[in-house]
């Protein structure tokens, strides 16, 4: 069965999320708020807009910053993640998350300039 | 071929009911001398009903007559009028667009058989007036000269029935004992002399150059048609042009009769009236300044007012200084009346008005304590986005948020002077930015903490770094003014303004001593033929080091300062200098790194000297040179390390020839490293561009 990390996974944001419903995607976004029991937190994308992140199981460290994962889109918009890496702010260039929007903007607006999903293949 | 008038349409405009384009009879018509500005035409128009004879033309429409499209029986078209209504009830239609339908031969002559319209309704005409020798007449007379009627307008009458000869020869008809009924131009020139040049001085009528008379209409109250020259030319276009248009002139003509009670507003002011007061706030009082020159000394000194209708300067010189000064204080509200009006001097004066005021013996200034209504300042601010369209040295009014501001700095003029500066960046919501400098006192006192809203009144914009504003002399900077723009500023840049990434019209670095940094790719060398003209390019790219020549990539230099010649190894252990003609025994190392970069479009081979080398390689020269000799395979490293690092590289390039043979070269000014950011952003708008 093919893992989520060798499929092609678009990038997306909170308003793209109903578009990819039971696929696979890349999600970046600003922790926002973690549940007590570490199972799920939300997300705030570049639009400032929120998504839900809901893991198999519990966090075991603390989440903050900005942080991108892979993961399944539910029927109720929720992503399922599977995996995440935590993008440090603490080192390198903090991550510009507005910018990050406008790129995925013109991502999607220009799917025939940027055939990520054919790119997978092979 | 018999055009319709308008029947009714003379009622209709005088009572000012809607009337659209009427078509009218042009039956008279009478030019009034002007002492400056253009010369009015008064009109006799008639609707085929009625005729009225208090009709002028705005000065736009002069050339009708001029050219002779307009002439006596033409028809016309009315198709903007304005109405001034005079301090006694009549009221005056200016006819601000026309077009000329029909010619006065092709008209044939008067149609219809229309009565002087009377303002209170009568449509009969009381006759003559005032004298017999108004064209009051009846009808049969064969047309008695257009005379002037002292007493035409007077509301009523003296409208010429009869035949209007075509002469609108308006002589001075022995009008004596003219009506002036309610004109307050019942100044004495009427009384003495008819028809003399009337030096009306009270009246109303401003010269032309005010462009912010109120229209006034009455000269036909006093004599109407009179060749004389009146000095204060009654007819002014101003309808069309000014705000100040009041539809009852007659009450900002208040002091005739030197009421002082009536106050009109300074936009009014001009040297043809000298009766009248004012009510203003001092905004700008300046100190005493002693002068001798050739013709003798003395001394000045000058303040600015304001009221809601506009500003002006005033000055006081000697004896009116001693009088004024301690009285005058900035921030207060004075009445003032009795000054002298002339012509402003825009070499010291750079106020909206075209006129400025001198006191003399019998000027008074009197406290206001009620100057709640009028303004604190009276500015026009200019946004800064429309900065770039205004000629250089142009006085400007600006507001913005300092966004920041630089420290103050002492510099030392070319007089041996020595001054403090301080640059602040303003911004405003057209989103750009300008610098504006400070000096003096105020530029030490100044606080940018907070970033405070700044207005600046009179500052004077220079093309200094493309567009900048600097605070002169006669400025007025204020800190945070209590005027509703400020607020309005504060509100939108707390909220929006702040995040802005503003496009600054002052580029106080400039990449490559030009404006704007000039991104090209690689490709575009050859694709634009970049250093195939006269002058070397200059361009800016982001790309990839992909090769570097690490053989001869080192050369022993001449130690001397500012001397990188190549030096001679003499192989007796000294080094000779061609340049210098000196031997050393020492040399320093040099690079000169021969590179190619690439991009998505092409590769280039650049030349790199010492400085950009150093910064590419990570290593100085002579670390280099060392390892070179003992270390081989450290030595190897470097360039490997180097190898595939991308940089922001600036260069420049020129075609040159080096034995027959012609070459572009590329040598590299700066390397820097890439702000992803800024990259990103940059391609981002480029996309968003070439998307349309």
């Amino acid at each position: 069965m093919a893992s989520i990390v060798d499929v092609p996974k678009p990038r997306v944001n909170c308003s793209m999320l109903s578009q990819h419903i039971n696929r696979p995607v890349c999600f970046v976004g600003r922790v926002e708020k973690v549940h007590p029991s570490g199972s799920a937190f939300t997300l705030t994308d570049g639009d400032g807009k929120t998504a839900n992140i809901e893991l198999n199981e519990p966090l075991e460290e603390e989440l903050s910053g900005v942080v991108e994962l892979l993961g399944m889109v539910s029927n109720k918009g929720v992503i399922m993640a599977t995996t995440y890496t935590i993008l440090r702010e603490d080192k390198g260039i903090t991550f510009d998350l507005e910018l990050y929007n406008e790129a995925l903007k013109v991502i999607h607006d220009f799917p025939q300039y940027y055939p990520f999903e054919m790119a997978a293949s092979g | 071929m018999s055009v319709r008038l308008t029947a009714g349409a003379i009622q209709d405009l005088i009572t000012d009911s809607e009337v659209t384009n009427p078509v009218l009879q042009c039956l008279k018509m009478r030019q009034v001398a002007n002492t400056s500005g253009p010369t009015r035409y008064r009109l006799m128009m008639s609707d085929g009903r009625h005729s009225y004879s208090s009709f002028l033309l705005a000065t736009q429409l002069n050339h009708l007559p001029e050219n002779n499209l307009l002439e006596p029986n033409c028809v016309c078209k009315v198709k903007k009028t304005t109405t001034n209504t005079l301090q006694d009830g009549r009221r005056v239609l200016v006819v601000i667009d026309m077009e000329i339908l029909q010619s006065g031969e092709e008209a044939g002559g008067k149609i219809g058989d229309p009565t002087p319209f009377a303002a209170d309704g009568k449509s009969s005409p009381p006759q003559s007036l005032v004298s017999s020798t108004s064209f009051s007449s009846s009808p049969a007379v064969p047309g008695p000269s257009y005379r002037n009627n002292s007493g035409y307008g007077g509301g009523s009458a003296g409208k010429q029935i009869g035949k209007v000869s075509p002469q609108c020869g308006m002589e001075t008809s022995p009008m004596k004992a003219s009506p002036m009924k309610t004109s307050p131009f019942e100044s004495s020139p009427m009384k003495t002399s008819p028809f003399k040049a009337s030096p009306m001085k009270t009246s109303p009528f401003k010269a032309s150059p005010m462009k912010t008379s109120p229209y006034k209409a009455s000269p036909s109250k006093t004599s109407p048609y009179k060749a004389s020259p009146m000095k204060t030319p009654p007819y002014k276009a101003s309808p069309s042009k000014t705000s100040p248009y009041k539809a009852s002139p007659m009450k900002d003509n208040s002091s005739p009769a030197g009421s002082s009670t009536k106050v009109i507003p300074i936009a009014s002011l001009n040297p043809y009236q000298s009766k009248w007061t004012i009510r203003a706030r001092v905004t700008n009082k300046s100190n005493i300044r002693n002068w001798s020159n050739s013709r003798g000394e003395g001394k000045l000194f000058s303040f600015e007012i304001v009221d809601e209708s506009g500003e002006i300067k005033i000055t006081a010189f000697n004896k009116e200084v001693d009088k004024f000064y301690s009285l005058v204080e900035q921030g207060k509200v004075y009445y003032i009346t009795k000054g002298t009006l002339k012509v402003a001097n825009k070499q010291y004066n750079s106020l909206n008005n075209d006129y400025e005021m001198t006191l003399h013996a019998n000027t008074s200034i009197v406290p206001c304590d009620d100057g709640q209504d009028i303004p604190a300042v009276h500015c026009d601010f200019i946004p800064i986005a429309e900065l770039e369209n205004k000629d250089n040295n142009d006085i400007v009014d600006v507001i913005g948020v300092c966004k920041s501001a630089e420290d103050v700095s002492r510099i030392t003029t070319k007089s041996s002077k020595e001054v403090s500066k301080r640059a602040l960046h303003l911004i405003d919501t057209t989103g750009k930015v300008v610098t504006a400098t400070l000096w003096g006192e105020e530029a030490e006192k100044f606080d940018g903490s907070g970033q405070p809203v700044v207005a600046i009144k009179g500052a004077r914009l220079s093309d200094f770094g493309g567009r900048s504003l600097s605070a002169s002399f006669s400025s007025t900077v204020m800190i945070n003014p209590d005027i509703p723009q400020a607020f309005l500023l504060r509100g939108w840049f707390d909220k929006v303004g702040f995040k802005l990434n503003s496009q600054s019209l002052t580029e106080t670095r400039s990449a490559g001593g030009n404006t704007r940094i000039n991104w090209k790719s690689l490709s575009d060398i050859k694709d634009e033929q970049l250093g195939h003209r006269e002058k070397a390019d200059y361009f800016s790219c982001i790309a990839t080091v992909v090769y570097t020549r690490k053989e001869n990539c080192l050369y022993k230099a001449c130690p001397s300062d500012n001397c990188n010649k190549k030096v001679i190894d003499q192989q007796n252990g000294f080094f000779r200098c061609e340049k210098c003609n000196r031997e050393f025994p020492n040399f320093k190392y040099r690079l000169l790194l021969s590179a190619n970069l690439a991009d998505f479009g092409d590769n280039q081979w650049v030349t790199c000297f010492q400085e950009t080398a150093e910064v590419l390689l990570g290593h100085s020269a002579e670390t280099l040179g060392q390892l070179r000799d003992t270390d081989e395979a450290a030595f190897d490293e470097v360039f490997q390390r180097a190898n595939f690092t991308a940089h922001i590289f600036k260069n420049r390039v020129k075609l040159e020839t080096y034995n027959d043979e012609t070459r572009v070269k590329v040598t590299v000014l700066e390397v820097q490293p890439i702000d992803h950011r800024e990259y990103s952003r940059r391609l981002l708008s480029n996309i968003r561009q070439l998307a349309g």
